[in-house]
């Protein structure tokens, strides 16, 4: 059993608290992803979890046992950082069974476990060569390998893949998946990249000012974000944050959006909607909820024509991102890229207000959930 | 100290997984470059074990097992593989040492006295030449033999019969490295006292580097060998254990 709990877990450093009071619970053998920018105490709070920082309040409690004046040795964990921390003068063989050796383990199992771990990383014919040879990403796999030899209950993975090139990082995030599948343990794993959150975790905590702002699984945060921060951060391009006023227009509302009725989503609860009659709200708009022409699929009555002026048209290949103006606010759309629209000319669309998210302008918090 | 740090934390140009293998002069180059630090260590360890003169042979065939795995592109761990090396082929390797010490010496004295001779005889020109290839085919095989020794172990007879057959099939490539150690002593010799530290650093772990390299192609193609061409061998010749 590894499951983690972090009960009121906080870190300072004299007057300057990085971690507030963090609960969390992650469950045995589930993937979580602490994301949020630098500085956010993401990886401060991995580092609790493995031993490395001095928790300063709270509990941590690891299968059931309180670990918190527990070393770090003994907690049944592995971490892996972000600069690798090989050691230079060994092979990548005796890299990786170097903890094995320190923990006095029978030369065969060493042997064994070694290969097997390379085998499974596709790094067996890198056993005999130093760090100083291999590049970014097979350094980062003979770190993995070195912390599957300890057969731990719990990976840490401390942004393992930011020190690699594009590419390299799109095929180790898919090997890192499938290592998690394959090892069946408890991975925890801090990067600032959003999109391998997204693309890896069973779920993630999207953290800001050495605080949680949401627990949930990737579909749920995007779908469903539940303040400002978090809506933000998750989606690239960002989602457009739309200063709009709630008015009610017979049986429905919408959100007025310089002097344009943007029809609120029919679905959402309305109760929800009418204490904010009158009042100015942050209407929040992904960029492609924006389209070209009205989806056949989508009910008219949660459609709005949506006229722009272009500023700046950035062709990704799949797809156009379009910069526009409307009034003095600056959005962002995604559009096909059959779509063609002359910079400083007006383009015409629909938005979808389907998926629309509503803020309280004071509390940044979501207004729907 | 930051150029330190970079300097062991660099990122290299990385290992092809299905790049093709080097071979011959290249694939030595290469190992050596790889390796060279640890036959340094290995020429100071040889040094070491040797001293009492009579571990000689258990040295060399130390040294030639950590050269094996070298060539195998195999982990070691220099201090307790050799220890460890040493001491399991330490009668093993003294008496095939003391054997072929006596063949080769014998040899060699054949050869001596009849160059001596032929000076007089002209016709003592054939059993000198005869005495000196005889000699230097027995070097062929010792050196044949002592790798087949730290690749599997093997029944006396069937590991000199393989030798052998090693040295018969491709005698040239250990000839070569036997000159390339005589070249090793040849420069400490002519470059004397430039020279002087040759011998503690790498002379006696480069020169079984070599050795071993260029007998290893042999002794693995004379074990790869089907039982039933060896009719002398022993049942478990055929399935002795890779160590």
């Amino acid at each position: 059993m590894s499951s983690i709990s972090l009960r009121k877990l906080n870190k300072t450093y004299g007057a300057l608290t990085v971690v507030h009071d963090i609960d969390l619970e992650i469950d045995d053998k589930e993937f979580i992803i602490l994301v949020g920018p630098s500085g956010c105490g993401k990886s401060t709070t991995l580092r609790m979890i493995a031993g490395l920082e001095e928790i300063s309040g709270g509990e941590l409690v690891i299968g059931g046992d309180m670990v918190n004046d527990v070393p770090s040795k003994d907690r049944d964990i592995a971490m892996v950082f972000q600069n690798y921390a090989l050691y230079p003068h060994m092979t990548v063989y005796k890299n990786m069974a170097f903890g094995l050796q320190l923990r006095k383990a029978p030369r065969d199992v060493i042997e064994q476990k070694v290969h097997e771990a390379a085998r499974i990383l596709d790094i067996t014919h890198l056993l005999n060569r130093k760090p100083k040879a291999l590049s970014g990403g097979q350094r980062q796999r003979v770190a993995l390998g070195r912390a599957m030899v300890r057969n731990p209950a719990v990976f840490l993975l401390d942004e393992p893949l930011s020190n690699l090139d594009a590419k390299l990082r799109g095929t180790m995030r898919a090997e890192i998946t499938k290592l998690h599948k394959r090892l069946d343990a408890t991975f925890i794993y801090v990067t600032h990249d959003q999109i391998e959150a997204m693309t890896m975790a069973d779920r993630i905590v999207v953290m800001s000012d050495g605080r949680i702002q949401q627990v949930d699984t990737p579909q749920n945060l995007y779908d469903r974000p539940i303040n400002m921060f978090v809506a933000g951060f998750i989606g690239a391009p960002q989602m457009n944050m739309l200063p709009s006023v709630i008015e009610r227009r017979g049986e429905h509302y919408v959100a007025v959006f310089n002097g344009r009725d943007l029809p609120l989503p029919t679905h959402v609860d309305q109760s929800r909607i009418a204490p904010y009659v009158g009042k100015e709200i942050v209407v929040g708009i992904r960029p492609e909820n924006f389209h070209e022409l009205p989806p056949a699929d989508i009910d008219s009555a949660n459609m709005a024509p949506f006229e722009a002026v272009v500023d700046l048209a950035e062709p990704m290949g799949s797809e156009i991102h379009l910069n526009i103006t409307v009034g003095e606010q600056a959005l962002t759309v995604r559009v096909s890229p059959r779509f063609k629209a002359a910079i400083g000319s007006t383009a015409k669309l629909v938005v979808d207000t389907t998926n629309m998210q509503l803020f309280d302008k004071e509390t940044q918090r979501s207004i729907l959930y | 100290m930051q150029w330190l740090r970079d300097m062991w934390t660099k990122e290299g140009p990385g290992i092809p997984k299905n790049a093709p293998r080097k071979t011959g002069l290249a694939l030595f180059g290469q190992t050596l470059a790889r390796e060279g630090w640890e036959m340094v260590k290995l020429n100071i360890l040889f040094i070491l074990a040797a001293l009492l003169i009579i571990t000689i042979p258990a040295a060399v065939a130390a040294t030639a097992r950590i050269c094996l795995a070298h060539v195998e592109d195999r982990n070691t761990y220099l201090l307790r593989d050799f220890c460890e090396a040493f001491t399991r082929y330490f009668w093993r390797a003294t008496a095939w040492g003391l054997a072929f010490g006596a063949a080769i010496g014998l040899g060699g004295y054949a050869v001596v006295t009849y160059a001596a001779i032929a000076r007089d005889n002209v016709f003592l020109v054939f059993p000198l030449a005869t005495a000196f290839v005889v000699t230097v085919f027995l070097g062929v095989v010792a050196c044949h033999l002592l790798v087949l020794m730290v690749m599997r172990d093997l029944p006396p007879l069937t590991l000199l019969r393989l030798a052998a057959i090693a040295s018969f099939m491709r005698p040239l490539p250990v000839l070569a490295a036997m000159l390339f150690v005589a070249g090793l002593w040849l420069a400490h010799i002519l470059l004397y006292p430039v020279s002087v530290f040759m011998p503690a650093a790498f002379n006696f772990s480069l020169g079984m580097f070599a050795i071993v390299f260029s007998a290893h192609r042999a002794a693995e193609t004379v074990l790869a060998l089907p039982p039933a061409p060896l009719s002398g061998l022993k049942p478990e010749a055929g399935q002795a254990k890779h160590i």
